[in-house]
């Protein structure tokens, strides 16, 4: 039960935040497909600052893993400016936009992973080891029954995205610029009418997105990965998408939607642990969260209403 | 219909712009690191039989890698096909990948593992893909209509779920113990005709290459020249407003799937069928990825899709050759076609700035008109 709840924890909350990151996006009304590619991204220059401030300035791994996510954060925001400036200034479709940040961010990356590894560290190798972090146990609350196991094993940056996932939720709705931003994904001539520059609000929001997917790529190559490399590009963006769909574009039931994808994955790895089943019987095992989705969406999905401006090419002229 | 073509033309030649930026900021790239762009460029032509190589391996010449290329090709054009259906109808299929697995697993323990001969065998490969294909697709449709579930996230949960419980059957059933991929289809039910000598020269003949052809124009036909062609581009245009003009929304969404899956499926016949024999376990393949931004850069129309698909493979089959003869890393090649796509993508701005310069060529004209006038 425990590692149920331990493991499940620290997949859900990456997923969370780069959710967070596309509700950002998509209640400004920009589609933001990307969020794979912005993971990607962040991951890769996050993974690329670590491992030069370990092996070139001789920088110890406790503080080398801020500073990954640190650089996560700025890389995952300056691409996603890529984004912004095609949707919002060369007016791209957003889909479009979408799919190429993602191809551009897939093949660029593991690029320059190989071509750096090559040129400046003189091995052929297409990953930037990282090794996973350190796991932390909150002492006396963790020996609670089960509520406990929340405390125990924790990823230092499960605390990083709650930190950022409590920010998130308050700018979003008790702040006047995440009221801002929630008009111009419905309204945009509306909030243009009232005096709001909707192309920086939009460009800030799609920069943000950025910002915490890059938190979450480089938590995923902390834990799961344990390194950079082509293979971080498994969906994960994808899955955090339909999270978002799936809690409606706000944030509190999302979180419930990542929940569901963490605690039906890490259980079905478990079942299959404790029956002693091959492995083989795990991959039956994964499609469980997958399938709950859906039937939890045949239910759910009547009224889910996307931002009404979402997508759309917003332009002044037709006002 | 002038106005049509007067659209398509212009597309064309947003496309031509973004092809060039695109190859020359490849090369740009490629020079920094050191190597000749011009032969780098070369060599993806070699590489896929369009212009002669230095040296052939034994049995093989120009014209077998050009047959291996058109091979590479055709699942291509069929996946970007379907992502076009289900894009002039306004949905995003994003599935497809999925869907290719679904027809081409059902047909290979079907028809694959079988002792059939191949007059039979191979029409019942593309059937048997082109049904099941089509149910995944209808299925994502049907959800849809029935339940409001977002197509984005059905096919996505599908995708994963294909995907695992394919690789658990072929884990479990049907695994070759030496590659640990699905044991390869029999020569009878598969889609290309591989490593055919003729006259000492060996050739893959892709069947599937007719299939992909006979799509595009069947579908250029129902796009244009029928009514259901017309309804789902009006579904796609403005879903309230084609309701209100007494089109069925709900039942064109779901065509429009069903069409759309039936050419998933059948790509994913000519891909794990045709162009390789086996289906690898926990993959989804590139193509129903890639073929998104391949429809994206034909214009979703069956024709552009034919050239785009041709460009894109080419920068990607090339470039295996390319890397080797000039020790590049393989994915130049995909940073290349990224950003064909990116600057294709600002299509709607090109257009702005054409139109701008228009303006201001017509103002100075009539400015000077006047001064003209005045004189």
């Amino acid at each position: 039960m425990n590692s149920i709840i331990i493991d499940g924890m620290s997949f859900t909350l990456p997923l969370f935040i780069m959710a967070i990151g596309g509700i950002y996006s998509e209640r400004s009304g920009i589609t933001n497909l990307a969020l794979e590619g912005l993971q990607g991204m962040g991951a890769f220059i996050g993974a690329l600052a670590a491992y030069i401030a370990v092996n070139c300035f001789g920088m110890p791994q406790g503080s080398a893993y801020y500073l990954a996510f640190l650089f996560a954060i700025i890389g995952g925001a300056v691409y996603a400016m890529l984004h912004a400036l095609l949707c919002i200034r060369f007016k791209a479709n957003q889909v479009i936009s979408g799919v190429v940040i993602n191809l551009l961010a897939t093949s660029l990356t593991v690029f320059l992973t190989k071509s750096i590894n090559k040129a400046a560290f003189g091995a052929a190798s297409n990953k930037i080891d990282l090794g996973v972090s350190a796991r932390y146990t909150v002492p006396g609350i963790s020996n609670i029954p089960v509520l406990g196991a929340f405390f125990t094993d924790v990823y230092p940056f499960e605390l990083i995205i709650v930190a950022a996932a409590f920010l998130a939720w308050f700018v979003m709705y008790r702040t006047p610029y995440g009221l801002h931003l929630r008009a111009c994904g419905d309204n945009p001539h509306a909030a243009d009418a009232a005096g709001l520059d909707v192309a920086r609000i939009r460009f800030t929001a799609v920069m943000v997105s950025g910002a915490l997917s890059g938190i979450a790529g480089m938590s995923f190559a902390y834990s799961i990965f344990a390194k950079f490399s082509g293979d971080l590009y498994v969906g994960y963006g994808f899955l955090s998408i339909a999270a978002l769909i799936f809690g409606s574009w706000t944030i509190l039931p999302t979180l419930g939607a990542c929940m569901i994808f963490g605690f039906a994955r890490s259980a079905g790895y478990q079942l299959v642990q404790m029956a002693g089943l091959p492995s083989a019987y795990s991959d039956l095992i994964m499609i469980l969260p997958y399938v709950l989705t859906l039937i939890l969406l045949m239910f759910f999905s009547k009224n889910n209403q996307s931002p009404r401006a979402l997508g759309e090419v917003y332009d002044k002229a037709r006002r | 219909m002038k106005k049509h073509s007067g659209s398509a033309w212009k597309y064309l030649r947003i496309s031509g712009i973004s092809l060039l930026l695109g190859l020359l900021i490849g090369a740009a790239v490629i020079a920094v690191l050191g190597k000749n762009p011009f032969t780098a460029y070369y060599n993806l032509l070699q590489g896929c039989g369009f212009l002669e190589k230095e040296k052939y391996a034994g049995g093989r010449s120009q014209l077998s890698d050009l047959s291996s290329f058109i091979d590479y090709l055709t699942p291509m054009i069929l996946a970007a096909l379907s992502v076009a259906v289900a894009m002039k109808a306004g949905l995003f299929n994003i599935g497809i990948s999925g869907q290719m697995l679904t027809a081409a697993f059902t047909a290979t323990v079907l028809v694959g593992y079988s002792p059939l001969p191949a007059g039979i065998a191979k029409p019942l490969v593309l059937l048997i893909g082109a049904a099941a294909g089509g149910a995944a697709g209808a299925l994502i449709g049907y959800l849809k209509y029935k339940f409001n579930i977002n197509e984005v996230v059905s096919s996505i949960m599908l995708n994963y779920i294909v995907e695992y419980i394919v690789s658990f059957f072929i884990v479990t059933r049907f695994v070759d113990p030496i590659s640990r991929q699905s044991r390869p289809v029999s020569d009878a039910s598969r889609l290309t005709l591989s490593e055919i000598k003729i006259s000492g020269i060996k050739y893959d003949i892709p069947l599937g290459f007719i299939v992909a052809v006979a799509a595009s124009l069947l579908l250029a036909f129902i796009l244009d020249k029928t009514v259901l062609g017309y309804d789902l581009k009006a579904v796609g245009a403005n879903r309230r407003a084609s309701g209100y003009a007494g089109i069925h929304v709900s039942k064109n969404i779901l065509t429009a799937m069903l069409i759309s899956g039936i050419l998933a499926g059948l790509a994913g016949v000519t891909y794990y069928m045709g162009y390789v024999a086996t289906i690898e376990p926990k993959t989804l393949s590139d193509v129903g990825f890639n073929a998104i931004a391949v429809s994206i850069l034909g214009n979703n129309s069956p024709g552009g899709i034919f050239l785009a698909s041709i460009v894109i493979q080419i920068i990607d089959k090339g470039a295996t050759y390319m890397s080797s003869q000039q020790t590049l890393e393989v994915e130049i090649a995909s940073v290349i076609t990224s950003v064909i796509l990116l600057s294709s993508a600002c299509g709607l701005f090109y257009g702005e700035i054409g139109e701008k310069l228009r303006n201001a060529r017509t103002a100075a004209r009539k400015q000077h008109r006047g001064k003209e006038a005045a004189q």
